[in-house]
């Protein structure tokens, strides 16, 4: 093993931290929902994906960062939708209910994008693709350091919108005490469609994010997704926006380690090994969040 | 009165004539040709193509007055396509349904090597052996391209390129024309069948040619971060480096190659690459992507196979993968009227042998590019070409001598 083995192992664990932001992003997206009603919602990266194909629809109409803009509105109304379909109406109660519906929104959105486009992988348009920032040896990848830095302001702007916003009160006091919330004259309902549209929102980032990450949009992206999303999800901590941020950014650093050391056939099963040293060893995950009582 | 009469006598001729028609319709004689392959999810395109191409091909027979049974009677060519999603188990249901069918003599498809092998594998291994209980069905494959699969079972016929015999070829023509390309580099999704498969051809047909093998790179079919991969093939620096997958990832790895500034002299890709689905994807980065295919429109019959298939539906086109499938139809055709198929229910599995015996003994069929020689463990020996990715088309670099 010479300086070259170490310069290629370094250089693949930061970009592995910066792709990792990705993951984050859709990490936060599921744990703002748990958070809220204690319930995963396993289409949110299909959802996610879906909002940047709809945003393919004004790509010839509008510059390349409006069209990050329509992905994020797309998915907050992606976000709505899967609300309105997989849990308004559905007994919270229980447990299978929001994961079987959720599923099969999963499901429906991967078959409605491969039915329309085919299966056609659809050309992407990257924000600072051709922009390469040089420290020392290592290569930063402008376009992914553009998407560490989106996901540190989203993070840091929906803490503020939780801590400091009406909406955020109202958020916060539906995830620990639904029915006092209720009591004192908080709707529910628009509390919960409200977190599924700002998680949308940044659900329609992140998928516009991968998608120029990688150049290309197909459906075969919807499910690692949506794996990498909970292993993040679980591993940060359910309920913990700064644990999805840490999270994310470990398991991407982590899969590119691991593939860079052991190869592609076996890089998924370290990973997933580690979600299980988490599980066993700290099973709330790095910052588990305080529970709530029903 | 007179209007009542009026009255009386169109609907009487109204009845008369319905009549006729429905008699007229039952009379028509139909000889069903059975396809299957995926027309659903991410390769769904693949079944589509197939369909269509099959449908424009049982038209122009049927503009010609159809095919002619073993009773001398005219019969219309109908198409029937099952979706198999791509999924082994979905395939062999597929086969067992249309097997069930006592219209059905034979069947084309399926389009994923993944499934072809184990379709292959639930018919009968030798024809006339009694102690072996598979399916006798015959399948005649357009576009599953894993070599040899056809060597599983006497019912099992194929209409796919060697690639073997095309990646020989085009190596040996990259060696006399550029002598000076030393090093090799391949690039491989390891989770697919075809793309692994043909990965080895590729490997063994650079080596033998004069290239120094230096390494690969492996994806899987799933994968989005081709960072670690491309930076594998940036050290290396070969001058030749070949992309064993399919579109999505290849498009990844070419754009990935484009931020690391990765550059060799030639690019190789697999034969399912060579369609619009890469253009569409990646054009700019697939530039110069070299790949061998058995279908480009550069014959008049190509040409009017590819007009038959836009002209049927102006969303699909015509490739590799369904080209074959087109083909496929007019020689099914013309067996049926050498082997005097009937076509009836009550000789329905008469009719599977005398297609199996008829395919089992075509020593040549007519191709889109050319003669299409038959090998006799069932393969074929098709005309191929050279194509390379220009200004976001695909344009022929190159026929090789056949």
């Amino acid at each position: 093993m010479d300086s070259l083995y170490f310069l290629d192992l370094s250089q693949s664990v930061i970009d592995g931290v910066l792709f990792g932001a990705i993951y984050a992003l859709i990490g936060i997206g599921f744990t703002l929902i748990f958070g809220v009603m204690h319930k995963i919602n396993l289409a949110y990266a299909a959802a996610s994906i879906g909002a940047a194909y709809l945003s393919l629809l004004v790509v010839n109409v509008f510059p390349a960062p409006a069209v990050y803009l329509v992905a994020a509105l797309a998915g907050g109304a992606l976000g709505w939708l899967i609300y309105l379909v997989c849990f308004r109406f559905l007994p919270l109660d229980n447990p299978m209910a929001t994961l079987m519906s959720t599923l099969g929104m999963l499901l429906a959105i991967e078959e409605l994008i491969s039915h329309i486009t085919r299966g056609m992988p659809q050309n992407f348009p990257a924000l600072f693709a051709s922009t390469n920032i040089e420290v020392g040896p290592y290569f930063l990848r402008g376009d992914l350091m553009f998407v560490f830095a989106l996901g540190c302001v989203a993070m840091v702007g929906l803490l503020q919108l939780l801590k400091r916003s009406r909406l955020g009160l109202a958020t916060r006091a539906v995830a620990e005490q639904a029915v006092a919330a209720q009591l004192c004259g908080m709707s529910v309902n628009n509390t919960n469609a409200s977190t599924f549209v700002i998680a949308g929102f940044l659900g329609g980032t992140a998928g516009a994010m991968a998608g120029a990450a990688i150049g290309v949009l197909s459906p075969l992206m919807a499910l690692p997704l949506t794996v990498k999303g909970l292993v993040v999800t679980v591993i940060g901590g359910l309920g913990s926006i700064p644990g999805a941020i840490v999270a994310g950014l470990l398991v991407g650093a982590c899969e590119n380690f691991f593939q860079f050391v052991r190869g592609v056939g076996e890089r998924d099963i370290y990973v997933m090994l580690m979600l299980f040293v988490f599980l066993v060893f700290r099973p709330g995950g790095l910052f588990a969040a305080p529970g709530g009582r029903d | 009165m007179k209007q009542r009469h009026k009255i009386y006598g169109a609907t009487l001729a109204a009845v008369v004539g319905l009549s006729v028609a429905a008699a007229a319709q039952a009379q028509e004689k139909t000889f069903k040709i059975y396809g299957f392959g995926a027309k659903s999810g991410v390769v769904g395109i693949f079944g589509q193509q197939s369909e269509v191409a099959m449908q424009a091909a049982a038209a122009i027979i049927n503009k010609s007055g159809g095919v002619t049974l073993g009773d001398g009677s005219k019969a219309k060519l109908v198409v029937e396509y099952l979706d198999d999603r791509c999924n082994a188990e979905e395939g062999i249901n597929s086969l067992r349904r249309i097997a069930s069918q006592n219209d059905a003599v034979v069947a084309i498809g399926p389009t994923c090597s993944n499934v072809a092998e184990p379709v292959f594998g639930v018919l009968q291994k030798k024809v006339g052996d009694a102690s072996d209980s598979g399916l006798q069905f015959p399948l005649y494959t357009d576009v599953a391209a894993k070599g040899g699969l056809a060597s599983m079972s006497q019912w099992a016929f194929r209409n796919v390129p060697s690639e073997a015999n095309m990646y020989k070829a085009l190596f040996e023509w990259v060696k006399a024309t550029h002598p000076e390309y030393q090093s090799f580099w391949g690039g491989v999704e390891k989770d697919f069948a075809h793309s692994n498969a043909t990965y080895n051809v590729i490997k063994t047909q650079a080596g033998n040619n004069g290239l120094q093998v230096l390494g690969q790179s492996e994806w899987l079919l799933n994968d989005i971060n081709f960072s670690n991969q491309v930076r594998e093939m940036k050290r290396a620096n070969a001058d030749v480096v070949a992309i064993s997958s399919h579109p999505f990832t290849t498009c990844g790895v070419l754009k990935e190659m484009a931020r690391q500034n990765v550059k060799p002299k030639l690019i190789v890709g697999l034969t399912s690459s060579s369609s619009m689905e890469t253009l569409q994807g990646c054009g700019a980065q697939a530039e110069g992507l070299l790949i061998p295919t058995s279908f480009a429109p550069v014959t008049e019959e190509a040409k009017n196979a590819a007009a038959a298939v836009q002209a049927l539906n102006s969303k699909y086109n015509m490739d590799l993968h369904n080209a074959a499938a087109f083909e496929n139809v007019f020689t099914l055709k013309e067996l049926v009227e050498k082997q005097k198929v009937m076509g009836r229910p009550d000789t329905v599995q008469a009719d599977r042998q005398k297609m199996r015996d008829g395919l089992a003994a075509l020593k040549q069929t007519t191709g889109l590019l050319g003669k299409v020689g038959r090998t006799d463990d069932r393969e074929a020996i098709k005309p191929f070409l050279f194509v390379q990715a220009k200004g976001g088309n695909w344009t022929v670099a190159h026929t090789p001598a056949q």
